[in-house]
């Protein structure tokens, strides 16, 4: 479980987001690891850490968790990096209020 | 002499209500944090062994400015009116894809908007790269 404080996209999707490696986004544009603070330079290694540690590697699953507003670009970025990994994505939302 | 003490008053603490405002805000905790767990769609990358067959009809295209306006096949639209679209487009074609084309600067909740509609209605969402 992470600790999130910032408000998500909304969508009807009822699909729990995984929250072994998350990566979060927000709108004053610091990225977090799994809580850490990280420079976007270092989000591909430190993702790769991050799956390193997973006991079920072919199915890790980034959750992407980008504040309202973020630029797509950014989402985008981690996605490709996801993609190039071999790996799942998702992007977290909240429900529609 | 023969004085009694009549009253004694206990010097221990009575620990139970204690526990019954901890257990409340145990089960108080507990439910406000299974909140936090947020929602997701689900994102097909490529890379990835997927049998999806490619769609038979032309894929309509929907692009994000900046400023978060859309078009539909060129045309300005709004969601709302994407939607009706869209609910056509299942009809004819169960199999049918729409290519999501944003902008670099484009507000991500605003393509998640397009993607939560495609899902919505079944229909696949391909994303492109960044203009």
């Amino acid at each position: 479980m992470v600790q999130i404080n910032i408000e998500l996209p909304e969508s009807d999707s009822k699909t729990v987001a995984p929250t072994n490696i998350t990566v979060m986004i927000t709108n004053d544009g610091k990225v977090t690891l799994n809580g850490q603070k990280i420079k976007l330079a270092n989000v591909r290694s430190g993702i790769q850490k991050e799956v390193a540690k997973q006991s079920n590697k072919e199915n890790a699953t980034i959750a992407i968790v980008a504040e309202k507003g973020v630029d797509w670009q950014h989402v985008n970025r981690v996605m490709v990096m996801a993609g190039r990994l071999g790996l799942k994505a998702i992007i977290a939302t909240q429900p529609r209020s | 002499m023969g004085f009694k003490k009549k009253s004694k008053v206990s010097a221990e603490f009575n620990m139970s209500s204690l526990t019954d405002i901890i257990f409340l805000l145990l089960i108080f905790f507990m439910l406000t944090s299974s909140l936090i767990i947020p929602n997701a769609l689900n994102l097909k990358l490529p890379g990835k062994a997927s049998n999806q067959k490619p769609p038979k009809s032309q894929p309509v295209i929907i692009t994000i400015n900046s400023a978060g306006t859309y078009t539909y096949n060129g045309r300005k639209a709004s969601i709302s009116g994407m939607e009706k679209e869209v609910r056509t487009l299942k009809r004819k074609d169960s199999n049918a894809s729409v290519i999501i084309t944003p902008n670099a600067r484009a507000d991500n909740d605003k393509v998640v908007a397009v993607l939560d509609m495609a899902y919505r209605y079944g229909i696949n969402a391909i994303l492109t790269d960044p203009k």
